[in-house]
């Protein structure tokens, strides 16, 4: 179960645990008392943050994943700068997925709502504030649902971004559709064929171009979200689904991959959008994945490729954040939680403030004192 | 083995698929036979370093530790196939030594040990430059030395920068003598040699298609009276090699005779086409579905594909096409064998001394209760025979198409060396419900019914037809 920290590859969980027999429960009795749930850091941005759930129908095509499906069933959450600041805050996710996501993940320590009573930071439902906001589409890693990058999104809303998490039905362990069904991970059956990676990124992004078309039409929240200033970030194989959705719709303007092996075939014209990859110590040049070095020279626009140091696969999500009272021990030397929150949310917001809204970032420019985690690659770091 | 070529693209999975294709040894037996040398790799080897003669003596203790025969075999043939090896790659590089002779081997394993590496350290500290080079064939040949066709040292495996999820590397095509078959049993394979399947890259730009019969490969014929020689090997380059290869050709049905040269390269697949498990209706009452691997989970997959395909219908029957399957995990055989009854051993795993594991059906599995019709050929290899062969002792269905391919030594089990390459080998070997040899013999349908050049061009498939038919009657 602790293969959720330690495994550099979010996939390879997955693959591990199809070959061995599923982890045990702990035999020691449970503590007589529930833990307290986890408590999402506070938005760092100068807005309250409101959020709210969309469920969208893409009549189009046929669900990938589901044989019987003859449509595309997408949950989309949004978070956005509110007016409001007391409310309810949302919660993290059902008690329901949060079972479905921790059974998944061959973890059993803890009551499963332990998970779903994480304290967020977003008032439900609560009336979006602004015009003209830049867009910035979430794509969770591989399994998990978006919830799971509650983190950075309130950050980024709180700066006066709209964001929109995407589910991507059958490919996380639970979603919740529209009509109460729990979907679950029919993309996981697949996981380990060959070219089923490069089939999911392509799917992600129609699931992009789609919730696109729906988020920027004239119908939805009018002047809300200026249409000219999309971006995408994404975890895992939701940020190898940057690539792909930016090469399949030009409306994404720039993107953010935090740490996923890419899939998306780059042509040899390059891709010219700005791009940043942003990874643990597991993508550095000449590292064990080798899909960056493939891919970097074929970004032929503005360009980054940030290592943090101390940093695992899910030093990018919420995970290390919930993980303790979850009972996951961190893994020996990781940075603590709240800094890979930190550096996560505030490289992101550099780089999405630089390109969807022109302001001045010297953060992106070269090593700075105050992150001293951070290297720039492929110049400044070698193979670890 | 066969299944880590299939995944050779996805170097963590390469591992991943290689550690699930044979269940762990209970641990006493891991450790005091292989402890010693070698251990199982923990997690994706580092960098590879160069092999080392003392590489060369951890993989030889390796084999002699942990092997199914390890306890009993005469290390000297193993010490005697890496000399041959070294003397012929000295006199290759026309660099042959005077003092290059064998050493006496007396059957002490390690005395012979200490008095091969004292020769090999005299040679090969007269030609540095070889060094590393002569590390590579010596230990190379002590593996083959084992004619065990789940024996198998991966190194200095490569890959193509711009390899992508899916791609192949290669011709862009499959004969129906395949990659496999010429590593594993080339004696088994039948003439005439000719085009099955277009897969894309240079094949399908030079327009070849199946049916098409290749008589030549780069100047040699494929067959001799009727024997397979190693031209056939040609068509399956791997990454690196990029030597063009001129194919003589003939197309039956116009009597066209022609040339192509194909430049071996990246090409990518179609994605449908790669999913392990695929299925369809046919006709209506007939749940036809084709499995390319025994993957992780992929027996579950089988039976969730025709549960879906048997909701609110009945049906007759199951065909499930495993030509050109691959193998995999010896449990998920065991697994989909149990599908199709209970009670009964699918495969004996045994030591030397013929003492030997039962591999059980899982009766928890839920009976799928219909008639069973299971497609073969010479691409059903490993896990693939294991479950054919069950089937077919246990008279749970009927096999149509042609022998399997006979490459089901045993389960390997890799162990990581010191320059972080990995040796991989059985370390019991296979027998079937019968407690039969089925390796390098294959298994031999029900129903006969070959693939010809003639149905191959047509799109025509008889053993499909002959297994409809036999579910209808």
């Amino acid at each position: 179960m602790r293969r959720l920290l330690t495994l550099a590859a979010g996939l390879a969980v997955l693959a591990v645990s199809a070959c061995s027999a599923p982890a045990a429960p702990r035999s020691d009795a449970p503590p007589a008392e529930p833990p307290d749930p986890a408590t999402l850091p506070a938005p760092t941005g100068a807005h309250p943050v409101g959020t709210t759930t969309l469920h969208l129908t893409d009549t189009s095509r046929p669900d990938p994943w589901d044989l019987d499906a003859d449509i595309r069933e997408l949950k989309v959450t949004l978070w956005y700068p509110t007016g409001r600041r007391g409310g309810k805050r949302a919660p993290y996710m059902t008690p329901r997925e949060a079972e479905l996501l921790l059974k998944g993940s061959g973890i059993a320590t803890t009551p499963y709502d332990t998970l779903s009573r994480t304290r967020t930071n977003a008032v439900e439902d609560a009336a979006p504030e602004g015009k003209g906001l830049a867009l910035v589409v979430l794509s969770p890693g591989f399994t998990k649902p978006v919830s799971t990058l509650t983190s950075l999104a309130e950050d980024l809303a709180s700066r006066g971004y709209v964001v929109a998490g995407i589910d991507h039905t059958h490919e996380s362990y639970a979603t919740t559709l529209s009509d109460g069904r729990v979907a679950e991970c029919l993309a996981c059956d697949s996981d380990t064929d060959p070219g089923s990676h490069a089939a999911l990124v392509q799917g992600r992004a129609a699931d992009v171009s789609f919730v696109l078309d729906r988020l920027t039409s004239a119908r939805n929240r009018p002047g809300l979200i200026d249409r000219t200033r999309i971006a995408m970030v994404g975890q895992s194989i939701g940020g190898a689904s940057a690539v792909a959705a930016m090469l399949k719709d030009s409306r994404v303007r720039a993107g953010i991959d935090m740490d996923g092996t890419t899939y998306a075939r780059v042509p040899e014209s390059g891709l010219s959008r700005p791009f940043m990859f942003l990874g643990s110590r597991n993508h550095v040049p000449g590292g064990p994945d080798t899909s960056w070095d493939r891919d970097w020279k074929r970004l032929t626009g503005w360009k980054r490729w940030l290592v943090l140091t101390d940093a695992e696969h899910q030093s990018f999500t919420d995970i290390p954040l919930v993980a303790d009272v979850l009972g996951i021990e961190p893994l020996p030397g990781m940075l603590p939680a709240a800094r890979g929150a930190e550096l996560t949310r505030t490289y992101v917001a550099a780089f999405l403030d630089r390109h969807l809204r022109s302001r001045r970032r010297p953060l992106l420019d070269g090593p700075s004192p105050r992150y001293p985690e951070v290297t720039f690659c492929p110049a400044a770091c070698g193979r670890s | 083995m066969t299944a880590a070529r299939a995944a050779a693209a996805a170097g963590l999975a390469l591992l991943l698929a290689t550690a699930c294709t044979a269940p762990a040894p209970p641990r006493s037996q891991a450790s005091t036979a292989a402890g010693t040398a070698c251990a199982r790799p923990q997690g994706p080897p580092a960098a590879e370093k160069p092999t080392t003669i003392d590489v060369v003596e951890q993989a030889y203790f390796c084999i002699l530790g942990a092997y199914y025969s390890g306890a009993t075999l005469d290390a000297r043939s193993l010490l005697t196939a890496g000399f041959v090896a070294l003397t012929r790659e000295l006199n290759r590089n026309g660099r042959d030594l005077p003092d290059a002779t064998m050493p006496a081997l007396t059957g002490d394993r390690e005395a012979d040990w200490t008095a091969f590496e004292a020769v090999y350290r005299k040679i090969t500290d007269q030609v540095p430059d070889l060094r590393d080079r002569l590390a590579d064939v010596t230990l190379q040949a002590v593996v083959a030395a084992l004619g065990d066709n789940h024996a198998r040292w991966a190194h200095d495996v490569q890959r193509h920068p711009d390899l992508h999820d899916g791609d192949a590397y290669g011709l862009g095509f499959q004969a129906n003598v395949n990659g496999l078959q010429m590593d594993a049993n080339p004696g088994a394979a039948l003439p005439p040699l000719f085009v099955t399947a277009v897969q894309g890259g240079a094949a399908r730009a030079a327009g070849l298609r199946p049916g098409d019969l290749i008589e030549g490969i780069d100047g040699s014929a494929p067959f001799v009276d009727g024997q397979a020689t190693p031209a056939i090997a040609g068509l399956y380059p791997e990454y690196p090699e990029a030597r063009p290869v001129k194919l003589r050709l003939l197309r039956q049905s116009t009597g066209r005779r022609w040339t192509a040269t194909l430049q071996p390269g990246l090409f990518p697949r179609d994605p449908a086409g790669l999913r392990v498990v695929r299925s369809k209706l046919v006709d209506d009452d007939i749940a036809y579905v084709q499995m390319a691997q025994f993957s992780p989970d992929s027996a579950n997959r089988v039976l969730r594909a025709i549960t879906r395909l048997r909701t609110g219908r009945t049906l007759s029957g199951v065909v499930l096409d495993l030509r050109g399957n691959g193998g995999g995990s010896p449990v998920e055989a065991a697994r989909l064998v149990s599908a199709f009854v209970h009670g009964k051993p699918t495969a004996y795993q045994c030591a030397v001394d013929g003492r030997c594991q039962t591999m059980w059906t899982d009766d928890t599995v839920e009976l799928v209760g219909l008639p069973l019709v299971v497609l073969t050929d010479r691409g059903c290899a490993s896990a693939c025979e294991h479950f054919s062969s069950a089937i077919k002792d246990l008279r749970a269905g009927l096999l149509v198409g042609t022998r399997t391919a006979g490459a089901v030594s045993g389960p390997a089990s890799p162990y990581l060396l010191g320059d972080n390459t990995v040796l991989s080998f059985p370390t019991r070997h296979h027998r079937g419900p019968h407690r039969e040899v089925i390796d390098r013999i294959g298994v031999p349908p029900d129903h006969h019914i070959p693939l010809t050049p003639k149905d191959a061009a047509a799109g025509r498939d008889l053993a499909l037809a002959k297994a409809l038919t036999l579910l209808r009657t």
